[in-house]
Formats: C-alpha cells, sequence, structure tokens
C-alpha cells in the first residue's frame, strides 16, 4: 500500500494500481474518460482524463520531506496537466482534480469532441446512458463557439458485419472497440483507417465484424457510433426496465439482464427488446457472447405452445384446460404403475428438475435421465470440480489449465475469452484435441491424439508426455476443461474420470481454482446431476423405453436421429415444451405448454456448480406455465401435498433434500457485493453500458473435496473407439455455436451467420472419394442420412468427418459413429 | 335610492352588447396560445415531423404519450432521418394539456392545437392514435410512406442554425 | 503462392528476411504492391496480407495512415506539390494551380491519358528549394512552369520509349 493525496485528502491505495481506478475505488472521486476502460490497457488518447499531478518532495541526501515555510510537505507540481488514465499510483503522489485548471481542461476536450459530433441524441440509441452526453451536461463548456455548418456530414449506416453498424459521424475515436477485439478477443478484424479529422474505424476482413462477442463493442463504446441490428431504434434507454437474468444457452452461465418494456404489438405485455450483459466478476465479467445477446428471440417464437392439448379417440389433439390436462395425465400415471420414466433437457430449472423429480417419486420411478446424452461425469465434477470461490479471472502466472475433447470456442465462447486472457496473464494453457480448434491460437501446447482417444490421451499423459505431464502437475493451480467431442457417453465417462484422478493424484482438488470442469450442453448441466437426472438413465430409457415417457424440453428428434424407433415403443409420451411444432408432438399423448427462461423465476447451475437466479422478465404465451407449477400441481393430484406456489417455495424444498443444495435460498443467491471494477452505475464512461449486478451474484455448490471427505481415484475403464475401416469413416459430431437448434432458429437476424450445413473432410479422404470442397456429399450412419456440403480443409483428421450438429434440419448423431460418404451428384 | 341605484345598473347592461355566445352554434376566437388537443405536423412534401424520439413521451408529466420507433428506409420513408413513429397514442383522459410534449420536440412535429370538444362515451375512444392526430397531407405532397432517391433525407433534425 | 509473391518472389523473400517476423515487412510489401498495381489496391492488400499473416483490416489500417501509399488508383507519374508556407512563400501555390491549369486536371486528378496525377502535399523538406515537387518520390526542386513543361515532355517520351521499346 502507498499513500496519495486526491484533493489534498490522504487515502491508502495498492501500490502500482492505475490512477484512474484508485481514484474511483479508493476515494469515489469519478475522473471522467472516454477511451480508458478498466478492462482495457490505457491508451491516453482522448485526454479527457487531465488532472494536476505532482509529488512530495525529498530531499535526496536524506530521503526526508521537504517542507514549505508553513511546515506542509513540499508539492513539486508537474509543469502541466496529466493523463491520470496512464498513471501509476506511486507513495506521496498528489492528485488534483477540482482546480479551475482542470475544469477548463476538460471544458476544451469536450469541446474539441462536440466540434464535429452531429445532434443527433434525440435519435441515437445511446441517448439517455451515452458517456458523451452526460459528461457534457457535466463538463461541457455549455455553449459552442464553433459553426455548425462545419460539422462533417459522413456515412450514417455503415454495417461492419451482420450485427453491428456504425455511424461514423457520431464516432469520437477512442479505439475502445478496436483494442476490444485486438486486446481482449484476440481477432483484429477492426481498425482505424486514415488520419486526423478523417480518422474512421473500418474493418476490411472477410468477413466482417463477426466474432462471438460483437456485441459488447456497443456497450462499451461511449457514444452511439456503434449499435446493433437487434436493438436499433427499438426504444429509449430510460424507458426500459432491467431484469436480471441468465444466459440460456450455454455451461457459463453468463449473468445478463433483459431489458423490457411494453410493446403494442406483443399485445401490450412486457417484451425483451434487448439482452445486456450484468456484472459477475466471477462469471462473465461484464461480456457476454453475442449467441446470448441476439438468441432471445426464441422467447416470443410464433411456435411456441399456447395451450395443454390432449389427443382424443380419434388421434387428434384437442385443446384444453390445465386442470383437465392434469386430471388426464394423473390418471394416466397412476395407471401405468411404475413403468414410467422421465427425460429432462438441460434449459430446465432446478425448480422443475426437482418439481418432476417429486412427480416419478410420486408414482415410484427412478428412471431420471438428462438430455442430451453428450457429456457425463457430472458426478465428478460435484466431487472435485473448481473450488467454492474460483474465477477464471485469478488465474495467473504459474496456473495451468488444459482444454481437452472440446472447441472451447462453439461450446462455451464465455470460456474460451476468459481463458484466453489467462494465458496472456501467463497460465499455461495446454489444447489437446483430434483436431484444430480456435482455442489453439491462443494456446501455449497444443496436443493431438486420434478421435476416440482422449481417455487414453490422459491416463498415458505421464508417459507419454511427461514434459506437459509435469507442467500440469507442479502448477499452482490446475483446471482441466472437458468436452465430449469424438467421445461416446462412455468414453466421455472415462475421459472425465482420468482427469479426475490426474487432479486428486496431484493433489488439484478441493481448493478455489482448482478442478474439474466440464462443458455440459444448455445452462443447467450440473442441475441436472444434481435433480438425480443423468445420462446414463437416459440410455437405459432408450433401451427398454417405459409405458409412459415424460419428455420435458428435450426436442428429442431434432437431437437423436434413432428417436423415431425408440419413441415409438413408448405407449404414452406426455410432452412439456416451449414449441408446438416438434416433431415429438406427432407422438405425444398430451402436450403442456411451458415458460422459457425469460417469462418466470428460477436458477440454473452453472458448470461450475454455481447456483444463479433468473427473474420473472416477458409477457406470458397465452395459457404457457412455469414446468415447476405443472409439474407440483400434478404432483398434488397424486398425492405428493400442496402444489407450491413459488418457484422460492420449490427451493426450499430442494435445500431440504438435495444434500448439496443445504442452505441454498433464493435471499442467498440474491446477495451482492461491490465488485471491482465499478461498472454500470451514475458513471456509464467508465466502464460501459453493462449492468450493474442488483440480481446476485449467486451461490456455488461446494464439492464433496471441500467438504473434507476423502476422494479417491478410480479406475478408469477405457473404450476402444471405433476405427475407420474398409469404406467407413468415422463421423464425429461437433458443437457450433450459431446452429438450427429450436431455441435460436428463430432469432432471424443471426440466419446470416448461421452456416449451411457442412462437414469436414479431409483432402486425403476426399481425394480417395473424389470430393471437392463445395460438393454435396450423402453421409449414412446407420439410423442418419443427412446431405451437407463439404469442405475439404485441414479441418478434420484422416479417416474422420467433423460433422457440425444442429445444422441440418435432420438428426445428426450425438456421439461419434461409423459411416459412409458418398458425393451426391 | 338604492333601488334606484340598483335598477340603474340592470338597465345599463340591458342596452349593453350581450357577452353571451350561442355556443355551440358560435364559436368564440381562440388565443393563439390556446393549448388544445394534439396535431402531428407534416413537412410541405409529406414526410412526417415526427422521428420518434419519444422525448414527448418522457417530458409528459401526466404519462399520456406513448411512442414505439422503428426504422426507415429509402424504399418506405415516414420520415427525414433515420427513425420514425411507428406507433404514437396519447390518452387524453390522462393528458392535461400542459404542452410540455410540445416544448420538448426536436422538429416541432407535436403541436397543441384548438380543438376542445373532447367528450367521450367509450374509455377505450380516449386513445387517439397515429392515424387520428396526424395532418392530412397538404397539396402537392405525398401521404407517407414514400419511396425516395437514397441518401435524399438522411437528417432526422433540420439543419440547426448558428448561435447569434 | 499469390501473384506478388510469383511475380516478385526475389524481393519479397528478401524483405522477409530482414525482420525478426512477418509482420514487420509490411511496409515494404505495401511499396511492392503498390508498385505493381500503381496503388495499394484491394488484391494489393490481401495478398499483403497473406504473405504477412495478418488481417487485412491491419493492412488497410497502415495503407491508410501513411500518406506514401495511394489508396486511389494513379497516374504513370504521382506529382506531389508541396504547398506549406515556407514553399507558399515563393509561389509554390501559384505553381499548383499552374501545374493543374496547365495538365487540365483537379486537385487529385489524373490526366485523361493516365500519365499524370497532381495534388498538394505538406511539407516535404525541401523549403530552400521551393517550389518543388515530388515525383514518384523523386524530388524536383527549384521548378516553374517552364521547367516544369520540359520535364512534363521528358516523362512523355520516357513512357513512349518504353512502349516502342517492349514492341
Amino acid at each position: 500500500m502507498v499513500k496519495i493525496y486526491i484533493d489534498d485528502r490522504e487515502y491508502d491505495v495498492p501500490a502500482g494500481m492505475n490512477l484512474v481506478d484508485a481514484a474511483k475505488w479508493h476515494a469515489d472521486n469519478d475522473i471522467p474518460v472516454f477511451c480508458y476502460h478498466p478492462k482495457m490497457e490505457p491508451v491516453g488518447m482522448c485526454r479527457m482524463c487531465l488532472v494536476q499531478q505532482g509529488a512530495i518532495e525529498k530531499d535526496r541526501a536524506t530521503g526526508e520531506v521537504v517542507l514549505d515555510e508553513h511546515g506542509q510537505p513540499k508539492v513539486r507540481w508537474m509543469p502541466k496537466l496529466q493523463t491520470a488514465c496512464t498513471q501509476r499510483v506511486t507513495d506521496g503522489m498528489v492528485i488534483r482534480t477540482n482546480t479551475a485548471e482542470v475544469d477548463q481542461a476538460r471544458q476544451n476536450v469536450i469541446e474539441f469532441l462536440l466540434t464535429s459530433h452531429p445532434l443527433d441524441c434525440p435519435i441515437c440509441d445511446k441517448g439517455g446512458e451515452c458517456p458523451l452526453q452526460n459528461l457534457t451536461m457535466e463538463h461541457g463548456p455549455g455553449m459552442s463557439r464553433m459553426q455548425f455548418q462545419d460539422k462533417q456530414h459522413l456515412d450514417k449506416h455503415v454495417p461492419l458485419g451482420d450485427l453491428i453498424y456504425l455511424d461514423e459521424e457520431r464516432c469520437i475515436q477512442c479505439a475502445r472497440c478496436v483494442r476490444f477485439q485486438d486486446e481482449l478477443v484476440g481477432d483484429d478484424v477492426l481498425a482505424f483507417h486514415e488520419r486526423g479529422r478523417r480518422l474512421q474505424i473500418i474493418t476490411n476482413s472477410n468477413p466482417g465484424f463477426d466474432t462471438y462477442f460483437s456485441g459488447n463493442t456497443t456497450d462499451i463504446c461511449p457514444v452511439g457510433a456503434l449499435t446493433t441490428a437487434d436493438f436499433r431504434f427499438g426504444a429509449r434507454p430510460w424507458e426500459l426496465t432491467e431484469v436480471p437474468s441468465i444466459d440460456p444457452f450455454d455451461a457459463a452461465g453468463s449473468n445478463i439482464s433483459l431489458s423490457i418494456r411494453l410493446d403494442r404489438d406483443f399485445g401490450g405485455k412486457a417484451m425483451i427488446k434487448r439482452v445486456m450483459p450484468r456484472q459477475n466478476e466471477s462469471v462473465n465479467e461484464i461480456w457476454i457472447s453475442d449467441k446470448a445477446r441476439f438468441g432471445h428471440h426464441f422467447t416470443r417464437s410464433e411456435n411456441r405452445a399456447q395451450s395443454p392439448m390432449i389427443r382424443n379417440a380419434n388421434g387428434q389433439l384437442m385443446q384444453t384446460t390445465w386442470e383437465e390436462a392434469l386430471k388426464s395425465v394423473a390418471s394416466i400415471l397412476k395407471a401405468a404403475g411404475k413403468d414410467v420414466a422421465a427425460i429432462a433437457g438441460s434449459q430446465m430449472s432446478n425448480e422443475d428438475l426437482w418439481a418432476l423429480r417429486e412427480v416419478m417419486s410420486a408414482v415410484g420411478s427412478t428412471r431420471l435421465g438428462a438430455w442430451p446424452i453428450t457429456h457425463a461425469g457430472a458426478d465428478l465434477v460435484a466431487q472435485v470440480g473448481v473450488g467454492v470461490g474460483s474465477n477464471l479471472g485469478d488465474l495467473g502466472k504459474g496456473d495451468a489449465v488444459l482444454i481437452i475433447a472440446s472447441d472451447l470456442e462453439e461450446e462455451v465462447p464465455i470460456w474460451r475469452l476468459r481463458l484466453k486472457l489467462a494465458k496472456e496473464r501467463g497460465v499455461f494453457l495446454a489444447v489437446a484435441n483430434a483436431r484444430h480448434t480456435r482455442m489453439e491460437d491462443f494456446a501455449t501446447a497444443c496436443l493431438r491424439y486420434d478421435y476416440g482417444m482422449a481417455a487414453h490421451f490422459l491416463s498415458n499423459l505421464r508417459a507419454e508426455n511427461p514434459d506437459l505431464a509435469q507442467q500440469l502437475a507442479q502448477a499452482n493451480n490446475l483446471i482441466i476443461l472437458t468436452g465430449a467431442e469424438g467421445l461416446s457417453l462412455d468414453g466421455s465417462r472415462a475421459l472425465m474420470q482420468a482427469a479426475a484422478n490426474f487432479l486428486i493424484e496431484t493433489g488439484h482438488v478441493g481448493k478455489p481454482n482448482n478442478g474439474l470442469l466440464s462443458t455440459f450442453p444448455g445452462p443447467n448441466g450440473m442441475g441436472q446431476y444434481y435433480m438425480g437426472f443423468t445420462p446414463e438413465n437416459t440410455q437405459d430409457i432408450m433401451i427398454n423405453p417405459p409405458k409412459v415417457l415424460i419428455v420435458a424440453q428435450a426436442d428429442l428428434y431434432h437431437d437423436d436421429p434413432s428417436a423415431s424407433q425408440w419413441v415409438h415403443e413408448v405407449e404414452t409420451v406426455i410432452n412439456l415444451t416451449l414449441f408446438a411444432d416438434e416433431t415429438l408432438s406427432h407422438e405425444a399423448h398430451t402436450i403442456l405448454p411451458i415458460q422459457s427462461f425469460a417469462e418466470r423465476d428460477g436458477t440454473f447451475t452453472n458448470g461450475e456448480r454455481r447456483v444463479q437466479r433468473f427473474y420473472t422478465a416477458q409477457g406470458p404465451i397465452a395459457d404457457a406455465l412455469p414446468a415447476w407449477q405443472v409439474l407440483s400441481r400434478l404432483g398434488e393430484k397424486l398425492g405428493r401435498g400442496k402444489a407450491k406456489l413459488s418457484a422460492a417455495t420449490v427451493m426450499a424444498d430442494i435445500a431440504k433434500n438435495v444434500p448439496a443444495f443445504a442452505g441454498v435460498t433464493y435471499k442467498e443467491i440474491s446477495n451482492v457485493k461491490r465488485q471491482f471494477p465499478d461498472v454500470g452505475g451514475r458513471d456509464l464512461y467508465y466502464g460501459g453500458t453493462a449492468y450493474q449486478n442488483r440480481g446476485g451474484l449467486g451461490v456455488q455448490l461446494k464439492t464433496t473435496a471441500e467438504s473434507g471427505e476423502a476422494i479417491n481415484t478410480a479406475p478408469v475403464e477405457l473404450v476402444n473407439a471405433p476405427r475407420s475401416q474398409a469404406g467407413q469413416m468415422l463421423i464425429v459430431p461437433t458443437t457450433v455455436l450459431y446452429n438450427r437448434e429450436r431455441t435460436f432458429l428463430p432469432s432471424a437476424l443471426m440466419h446470416p451467420r448461421v452456416m449451411m450445413p457442412y462437414a469436414e473432410i479431409n483432402s486425403a479422404d476426399a481425394a480417395k472419394l473424389g470430393i471437392k470442397s463445395g460438393d454435396v456429399v450423402e453421409i449414412v450412419a446407420d439410423t442418419m442420412r443427412v446431405r451437407v456440403k463439404a469442405h475439404v480443409n485441414g479441418g478434420a483428421p484422416e479417416g474422420s468427418i467433423v460433422l457440425p450438429r444442429h445444422l441440418t434440419t435432420e438428426a445428426v448423431p450425438m456421439t461419434m459413429t461409423l459411416g459412409r460418404v458418398s458425393k451426391v451428384d | 335610492m338604492n333601488v334606484i341605484k340598483g335598477f340603474a345598473t340592470t338597465f345599463k347592461h340591458v342596452l349593453e352588447e350581450s357577452v353571451t355566445l350561442q355556443y355551440p352554434e358560435q364559436v368564440r376566437p381562440f388565443q393563439q396560445r390556446y393549448k388544445g388537443r394534439h396535431h402531428l405536423r407534416r413537412y410541405d412534401n409529406g414526410l412526417e415531423k415526427c422521428i420518434g424520439c419519444s422525448l414527448c413521451a418522457a417530458s409528459c408529466p401526466a404519462d399520456a404519450i406513448w411512442v414505439e420507433a422503428a426504422e426507415n428506409s429509402d424504399e418506405e420513408r415516414y420520415s427525414p432521418g433515420e427513425r420514425y413513429a411507428k406507433t404514437y397514442e396519447i390518452n387524453m383522459l390522462r393528458c392535461i394539456f400542459c404542452g410540455y410534449c410540445e416544448d420538448a420536440c426536436p422538429t416541432q412535429a407535436i403541436e397543441l392545437g384548438h380543438e376542445h370538444q373532447l367528450s367521450f362515451t367509450d374509455r377505450r375512444d380516449v386513445i387517439f392514435t397515429k392515424e387520428m392526430l396526424i395532418d392530412p397531407v397538404p397539396a402537392g405532397g405525398q401521404d407517407t410512406p414514400q419511396q425516395v432517391a437514397p441518401g435524399a433525407f438522411n437528417r432526422s433534425i433540420p439543419d440547426m442554425e448558428n448561435p447569434k | 503462392m499469390n501473384q506478388l509473391q510469383q511475380k516478385y518472389q526475389d524481393r519479397i523473400t528478401h524483405t522477409l528476411s530482414k525482420y525478426p517476423d512477418k509482420r514487420s515487412a509490411v511496409m515494404p510489401l505495401l511499396y511492392i504492391a503498390q508498385e505493381e498495381y500503381g496503388w495499394v489496391s484491394p488484391e494489393g492488400i490481401d495478398q499483403v496480407a497473406e504473405i504477412c499473416d495478418m488481417d487485412a483490416t491491419q493492412v488497410k489500417s497502415i495503407a491508410g495512415f501513411y500518406t506514401m501509399y495511394s489508396e486511389k488508383p494513379k497516374g504513370k507519374y504521382w506529382l506531389q506539390v508541396c504547398t506549406d508556407l515556407p514553399c507558399a512563400l515563393r509561389g509554390a501555390d501559384q505553381f499548383h494551380e499552374d501545374l493543374k491549369a496547365y495538365l487540365e486536371v483537379e486537385e487529385g486528378g489524373t490526366t485523361a491519358d493516365g500519365m499524370f496525377t497532381v495534388e498538394h502535399v505538406m511539407c516535404l523538406a525541401a523549403c530552400d528549394k521551393a517550389p518543388m515537387l515530388q515525383c514518384n518520390f523523386h524530388f524536383a526542386e527549384n521548378l516553374d512552369m517552364d521547367k516544369m513543361k520540359v520535364l512534363i515532355e521528358q516523362w512523355r517520351n520516357e513512357v513512349n520509349q518504353q512502349v516502342n521499346g517492349s514492341r
């Protein structure tokens, strides 16, 4: 700690802290900035942060403080004002931010910036939450000495990509967007062009500005120069109500804020106008992926299920009331005895899952399946997952991360962003996969194994890669992040066990920033496990279909090509669903419409086992109800006691019955505390328009390792993966972020970014089969037959075909399988 | 004596011109600045002055105005610039005719006119929609949406004048 | 291997060998691209980006920042007349106007035969020899219109000879 003096008051601050940050955090003194951002390196371009700076003079010989004639320490002032953002605090630093000279400097900078800023505020999307507007009110000259006619008239509608538009007139050249792309994302597709008054932001890349994080530039833009295609003119910022929520797409569980406003076209109900990041420094800092930001349209899809439907004697689905529907379902369940099973998707909240489990125990069944069945080993994450208080942002020199069998950028983009930054802070980042993934561009070490051999690779790490093994073992903190690419469910379990063993053997468990992470699909993969839903159970359900199957928010036919076979053997399907147009609807006996994450309260448990809360934001769709409410009422009819009236009481039930959730309450999940840096408060110019966290930072569940129990390694049951052989190739399903899933397809503005169905084929295989890049190929594997475009590039290793899931309308296998490929003429 | 005085006053007024008007057949001329019901104005070419900025709604002390904006294109142009009001409604039951909306408007699109006969028999009738508020298309103008030459109307707010 | 690499293989290899990483060679390579296409054309930028393993946006940004790269097509002779104060005091302004009138071009324009582009520039550090201009990065100093007409004739002949020679 060092002593500094700001406006004649003394403060103790950590040495080396940025002066703007220090003044704000420790002295509550907001130094105005445009180009400085607490998450980026300072550049000192905008000159808004000018302050008077000096140092207490010390005698060189004695080191004593020199006193002036009044006995006060003598301050040696710098001859000119200094930019605060480029200063780091040192002992005896003296700063004045309230002198006439500083005021004049601020006024001049504002006046200068406004010489060519358009008078657009009434139609500007930033108007009302605009740093330039606010700082003009606070520090501006009030009158302009400039000629209005001198303002430059430039292009006001330049698409930088499909999602972000640039207004050249409004840009004040702070370079925050350019630096964000370069420093934080690592995709330097934005740059300055020309100089002086003609300076402009451009992109000359092909495709243009298309990173998965492009929306964040609109948050940090201190003017309205960058706007999103989604929100353009949607509402004025002051008309919006902020509702805390959670990204419903991936395991990171990014904290988001749904900005809602009543809307005529939505029946006068509250509607999501935009999705903004909400600060949670341990989860997503102040960034969210474009999928989270622009993927909210499915909540208002025209295909949303409207009211309960029951199939009548003629086999037609007829609309009915909730009471009738639930009565009918209850009698079906009672009649089925114990021959009932349930499959729950990973967008179900903890409360939904618990209520479903209650229904299942009412009928005496324990067949609780999790969907999709790609990632195994959630139990191991519960045992040796990253410790309470983990934060990828804390990783630094001496720490190590191993990413294996995952295409992290496509699976959990926020983790990819944060691990890229961790690597730059000195983390040893190893990436192992059977093919090149984007993460390798940022890795310290890249390793290859053959598809299906991830668990073998990790089990034999010490023997075959002793250097790497040692690097990882000796790291201060070690996180192993697994995916399930190119693995069967058994293979995924083997990989998780191998990873857990390595962590246990090297003592990297039960501590913060140490342990196992996995890219479970959907926002609540860990919640599924804690509530008793496992993919292994689902496998069993698929092999021995029950008489009655409850399917909850699982798009079976779109995910699994074999669904038509095994679902057919189920006598009665009860489908709790968001969408009425699922193929399963043709089979289902009862369709129960449920609410999406935006319309109700609930909690998700993210990949780091953080239970986080989302709140009711959007108006309801017709008769749809929250799944927990539907199931709780069903439970009442089956004799499980009175139906619960709120999500919070369901959580109270969970806390009572699920040991890991002991003590978890909505109140505790909703606790917030001040986070560094202070973003989204009264001074939007400092951190951008990401919202302050008012909805809760969540509660991280303890791992078994932390509760003091001894954790032992277990043998890894290695699975022999299929190998490509005569005429047969390995079909490797992979994940791409932008796809045609039912929860993403309704976001029409993302359509240009969703790839046409394709498969990557190695050039050697392509030559053998006479396939050129761009040819249409047919891929056939036991229950699947799809036609896609072939991409012949270095993407796929020889003998295998990389086939992204959810790009085709037909289902692609969930796990690796053998199949044939042929060219279609 | 007092009686005479009293009657004198009465007779004096009998001879004076009457101040009573036979409303509604006769209507008293309005003061120029009388604030009656709102009008949404158009430019001479028929484009709407309103740019959907919602500042009237923000300034409204009675929360009577509802604006939803959308984006203009040169193929379908409602107003100059990028933004126009897709929905514009005023709830006349709430309105207190203070004229703040007029003051807040950056394009002088909303003006309080002289219509004052605003009685209703159904609460739903008091919501005045954009169609009811907007002026008819002036002679020589064209109704909105218009198809215009690219880039012809790219400023929302007409050119500002230099400070005097 | 792209077009530039094929045509200027030796020079590019030599340029790249002078720097510790490829990225540093971007500016000399842009000169090669400018030489090839007469200006820093989009295809030139893409090829330089490919050689340097950079994003095309960054290459364009560099080409835009430095005035010696031209992002507009230019004539064979690119005449940049300095009109800063010291030069202007020695009549450079008038010289610039006369030159444009003589060649019948606007500021920054190119003659109909594609021979000459005339534009004014900021200080070229030859104030003592004003009026002066820079023709394809070579100085011509102490000019007046008579001298200029001779030079223009000379340059025209040069090109004619080249054309005839190549036949």
